[in-house]
C-alpha cells in the first residue's frame, strides 16, 4: 500500500526518471547502431521488426518528452512532476534535439552528394541524432538539478 | 556582467524549522525545485517566486534579490 503524499511520489518519480533516462538513451542508440550495421543489405522480416521498434520508441520518447509524462499516475502528481524546472529542463533539451534535427537534415543532404543515402536512412539518421540528444540532455539536466539535492 | 537572483530561502526555512520537502509540498512542486531555486541553479518564475515568499511569510523582495 502506498502512503507516499503526491509531493512525495511526485519526488520519487522524478528520481527515478533521472536514473532511468541515461539507460533509454543507451538503448535507443544502440538500435542505430543495428540498423546501420544491416544497411545496404535486402530488407528481412527481422529488420522490419527492428524498424517497427525503433519507430515506437521513438514515439514514446517523444510524446514523454512534448507532455508531462508518468500517464498512469493521478493528475496532481503529474503536474507536480512537471513543475517549473522540470518544464524548464525539457524546453532545452527539446531546443537543442531541434537545432539538431535541422543540422541533421543539412549534414545528411550534403553527405548524399558524397555517398547516397536511402529516404529510411535519411530519417533514421535526423531522428535518432535530435531525439537522442534531446533525451540525453534533459537526462543530464534533470540529474543535475537532483544532485543539488 | 551577469546577473543573478540571490535569495534566503534556507535562512528562512530555517526561522521556521521546514524542509525543503515542506516547502515544495506548500508550493505544489518537486523537493528538486526548491533545491535548485535555493542553490541559484534555476532562476524562479514571478509566480513561483511571490508563491514562495508567501509559503515562507515573508514580501517576495525579502526573500530575493539581484546579485549583480
Amino acid at each position: 500500500m502506498n502512503h507516499r503524499s503526491a509531493a512525495e511520489q511526485a519526488d520519487y518519480l522524478s528520481r527515478r526518471r533521472a536514473r532511468i533516462l541515461p539507460g533509454l538513451f543507451v538503448i535507443y542508440m544502440s538500435q542505430q547502431a543495428i540498423y546501420f550495421s544491416a544497411a545496404g543489405r535486402a530488407p528481412t522480416s527481422a529488420q522490419t521488426v527492428k524498424i517497427g521498434a525503433w519507430a515506437l520508441l521513438t514515439i514514446v520518447i517523444t510524446l514523454a518528452l512534448a507532455t508531462k509524462g508518468f500517464w498512469f499516475q493521478p493528475r496532481q502528481v503529474r503536474d507536480m512532476i512537471d513543475d517549473e524546472s522540470t518544464r524548464s529542463n525539457r524546453l532545452e533539451a527539446m531546443r537543442l534535439g531541434f537545432l539538431l534535427a535541422i543540422f541533421g537534415a543539412l549534414a545528411a543532404y550534403f553527405f548524399n552528394q558524397i555517398e547516397p543515402l536511402t529516404v529510411g536512412e535519411a530519417i533514421q539518421l535526423v531522428v535518432s541524432l535530435s531525439l537522442g540528444a534531446a533525451l540525453i540532455r534533459f537526462a543530464i539536466l534533470e540529474r543535475r538539478a537532483h544532485r543539488y539535492g | 556582467m551577469a546577473e543573478r537572483l540571490g535569495n534566503r530561502i534556507k535562512e528562512r526555512r530555517g526561522e521556521l524549522g521546514l524542509t525543503q520537502a515542506d516547502v515544495a509540498e506548500l508550493v505544489g512542486v518537486t523537493r528538486k525545485t526548491v533545491n535548485t531555486v535555493e542553490n541559484g541553479v534555476f532562476t524562479p518564475s514571478a509566480l513561483l517566486a511571490i508563491k514562495l515568499a508567501a509559503a515562507l511569510n515573508v514580501p517576495v523582495e525579502t526573500l530575493f534579490w539581484i546579485e549583480r
